[in-house]
């Protein structure tokens, strides 16, 4: 048998057991980690996944202090501490409440605003500056790793977001949409692109190597020099 | 020990169980054909975010080239499902793809990858006579959920998210009148109260040991339209996705590698470094139906050619690395994640089951034998026949989502809200309650893990009668340990107790699986049986009907499959 890991978790009943150990044996993740602690150790033990492949982004939480997707986390023999995201009511243990993540989401008219006469799929080459500017931003997941990991969104609650914003940044970019105008109305207002202060925390925890910080830097400079063509 | 067992009663218009592509697509059609009507979205998981639409990575197949034809993927989707379709759910899904396909791109905001001179790019996949299947990039999944997910904040259903659906309940003159639920995470029953119900919550493949599919789909609805009395066909008709990565104990096992990949000319190698597809498909080869891929590399692991982890080799590095990586990134982070590299060299993969086939038998308005009723997606069964193409599924879920909507608008002002039979509801929460009120039994992790080791060995790529009958005997076996199952613990979250539910449902639907694998005695598209090796269109053109006898026994019967639209050819009889 290999070196185990031993593992601190984070719960929410002050009597639950939080220290565990647990047989390594890789490939490995954070969420087999659990799984495995949940199956063999402690039945109880609340945590939240569905895809395992990093698409669905319901799996978050921190290891070690950082905002991570379990199941996109290989662990190594030593110690390793989870607990859950940042910023969030805690339901259970690891599972928390992420209402206030879709609260800022729709903040920013999430949704296309199709523009007058878009009835066919709008034709847009790949090697124009908007999809260049669009494609690399695509596909968030939504597992508010940026969230948890943001200063400013951790603190007062009233800070619309790096997932938020980056989406906004998107469409606003996006020539199909028609909200544009709008949009950057609410994202450039007290809550909005000011509060960020580029620590770059969301930046470096997003799994999908998504850049909301740069995403924010675009919404301010949009707003001085107003929108893309 | 108390619960709270006594429910919460919600009243809507309608509700939908089920929050991927068909469930939204729903909610979306509703709304615009009558946003008068109150939703309540039923999901077990985060919206949008749960279940296997999200999980789609090759694509979307749709006729938009003008050089494709309705015609060529009707016929294309008939050769895949071996015939055994229902030609009308086959043929309304593709020639309602194009126009679904518009609504994603304009009014629900997705963006597909587009080709040099700027219109939406097809590429191949397989089993198809021209590249038509739709994407953005190879996580096509994320792009489409995430932008239906975005709609709901714009057309605003009432969200039960984290709430499992429990059981069809029916009032004193037997007719639909709600659904029993739970949500999980306050560990409170729920009776929702509906005019119309859309069931629209995924299929089952979670039930063998090497899987793909999100963690949710149980065979919740099935079950459910089961336990109701609905009639089921095609249920021995599980899909097996070639290439599954093999990642050794990690949940990562059985994750698909995309069928892209295959269309882009990958290769499969046995242990022995053969390209093994000569000797099973020598015309189409990699590019092969997944019946045939999956039955070929399962053939050539279980002959003593496999890998050291029990599967064998997809090879694409020829393409070079930068070339993977631009084209595959999704794939190749995947392959890295298990310390194996797609872009610079040959990974392991195995069958992996992913894909029910069978289920709930509709129409083309999504509608049941049950008045009120609606299902629609990987619950409902005909589509597909006896394999699915890939690319269709994501099509058929979205497809049949929107038409069950518009049907909902069409259905829901006629039907009154019932009072649902007061035991009916009594009954379901009283069952689902029992594992938290046990003081001891087994914990359901153990028999989950028997379930899905059975159902590999016994009723997986290939079957024989023994095996079949070896699992219906250890089925009958399980079914009653899960009777006496235990979840300790509190009844907010608790996922010991939800998992329990889950295996309820699975080892139900496996039941079907089973007594409807024995019943076809040949073998065709995705269910081979070695003791009938032939495809016998002489005997079984017919579909299997299951359905729940007054004993509480699976009933089976047959019926010809009818060929409105096309007949096989003579000649085309491989199974």
């Amino acid at each position: 048998m290999s070196e185990p890991l031993r593992v601190r978790v984070a719960r929410s009943d002050p009597a639950a057991r939080t220290d565990f150990e647990v047989a390594w044996t890789p490939p490995m993740t954070v969420l087999d980690v659990l799984l495995a602690i949940q199956r063999d150790h402690d039945p109880s033990l609340g945590f939240r996944f569905s895809c395992r492949v990093a698409m669905c982004g319901t799996c978050t939480l921190r290891v070690n202090g950082s905002s991570v997707l379990a199941c996109q986390t290989k662990v190594e023999p030593g110690r390793l501490r989870i607990d859950p995201m940042a910023g969030f009511p805690i339901v259970r243990d690891l599972i928390v409440d992420v209402g206030a993540f879709w609260r800022e989401w729709a903040a920013v008219t999430p949704y296309l605003v199709p523009r007058d006469g878009l009835d066919e799929p709008a034709v847009i080459p790949p090697d124009t500056p908007e999809r260049r500017r669009i494609d690399p931003s695509l596909d968030c997941i939504t597992c508010g790793a940026c969230f948890s990991s943001c200063a400013i969104a951790d603190d007062r609650r009233d800070f619309i977001g790096p997932a938020a914003l980056n989406r906004a940044m998107v469409l606003i970019a996006d020539s199909r949409d028609a909200g544009g105008e709008e949009r950057l109305d609410v994202v450039t207002r007290a809550q909005g692109v000011d509060r960020c202060h580029y620590v770059y925390g969301c930046t470096h925890a997003c799994p999908k190597g998504l850049d909301p910080a740069g995403a924010i830097r675009a919404l301010r400079r949009w707003r001085t020099h107003g929108l893309p063509d | 020990m108390g619960f709270p067992t006594e429910p919460d009663v919600i009243d809507t218009d309608v509700a939908v169980i089920g929050s991927g592509g068909a469930g939204l697509m729903c909610v979306l059609h509703v709304h615009a054909a009558d946003p008068r009507l109150s939703v309540a979205l039923v999901s077990k998981g985060a919206v949008g975010r749960s279940g296997c639409t999200r999980m789609v990575q090759g694509g979307y197949n749709a006729v938009l080239d003008p050089s494709d034809s309705i015609d060529a993927h009707f016929r294309d989707t008939l050769d895949g499902g071996k015939y055994l379709n229902d030609q009308e759910l086959a043929w309304t899904l593709v020639n309602d793809a194009p126009r679904v396909i518009n609504e994603l791109e304009t009014r629900v905001g997705c963006f597909f990858d587009r080709g040099p001179d700027g219109r939406i790019n097809q590429k191949a996949f397989a089993g198809q006579s021209f590249d038509r299947t739709v994407h953005r990039g190879d996580l096509t999944g994320i792009e489409i959920m995430g932008r239906l997910r975005d709609q709901m904040f714009r057309v605003g259903p009432r969200e039960l998210e984290d709430v499992r659906a429990l059981d069809l309940v029916r009032d004193k003159d037997g007719e639909l009148a709600g659904l029993t639920a739970l949500d999980w995470r306050t560990g409170r029953a729920m009776l929702i109260r509906a005019r119309v119900i859309v069931v629209a919550t995924g299929g089952a493949a979670t039930m063998w040991k090497i899987a793909a599919p999100a963690r949710e789909k149980t065979g919740d609805g099935v079950a459910m339209c089961y336990r109701a009395g609905l009639p089921l066909r095609d249920m021995e008709m599980l899909q097996f996705h070639p290439t599954g990565l093999l990642a050794g104990a990690s949940r990562l096992t059985g994750a698909v590698l995309e069928e892209g990949l295959r269309g882009a000319g990958a290769r499969l190698l046995n242990a022995d470094g053969e390209r093994y597809m000569s000797r099973y498909d020598a015309r189409r080869m990699e590019r092969s139906t997944r019946d045939v891929v999956a039955r070929a590399s399962y053939t050539e692991i279980m002959s003593g050619r496999g890998t050291r982890l029990g599967g064998v080799h997809i090879d694409i590095s020829h393409l070079g690395a930068e070339e993977v990586e631009r084209r595959f990134p999704g794939m190749v982070a995947r392959t890295r994640q298990v310390g194996q590299d797609l872009a610079t060299g040959p990974v392991e993969v195995s069958p992996t089951a992913h894909f029910h086939m069978g289920g709930v038998i509709i129409d083309r308005d999504c509608r049941t034998e049950m008045a009120g009723l609606l299902v629609a997606g990987e619950d409902a069964g005909g589509t597909h026949g006896a394999n699915r193409l890939g690319g269709n599924g994501v099509a058929e879920s979205t497809v049949y989502g929107a038409r069950a909507g518009d049907q909902v608008a069409r259905e829901a002002a006629g039907r009154p809200l019932r009072d649902p039979d007061p035991e009916e509801v009594a009954a379901s929460i009283h069952q689902a309650y029992a594992p938290l009120h046990r003081e001891s039994g087994p914990l359901p992790f153990p028999l989950t893990t028997e379930l899905k080791e059975l159902m590999w060995a016994r009723c997986g790529v290939v079957r024989d009668r023994d095996g079949l009958l070896a699992a219906r005997t250890a089925l009958d076996r399980l079914s009653e340990q899960v009777a006496a199952v235990c979840a300790p613990g509190p009844a907010a979250a608790n996922y010991t107790w939800q998992e329990a539910l889950d295996l309820v449902n699975q080892i139900t639907v496996a039941q079907l699986v089973v007594e409807s694998a024995l019943t076809r005695e040949e073998s065709r598209g995705a269910h081979y049986r070695s003791d009938f090796p032939e495809r016998r269109d002489d005997a079984w053109l017919r579909y299997v009907i299951v359905r729940r006898a007054s004993d509480g026994r699976p009933d089976l019967s047959t019926r010809p499959v009818e060929t409105t639209r096309l007949v096989p050819e003579p000649e085309e009889t491989a199974p």
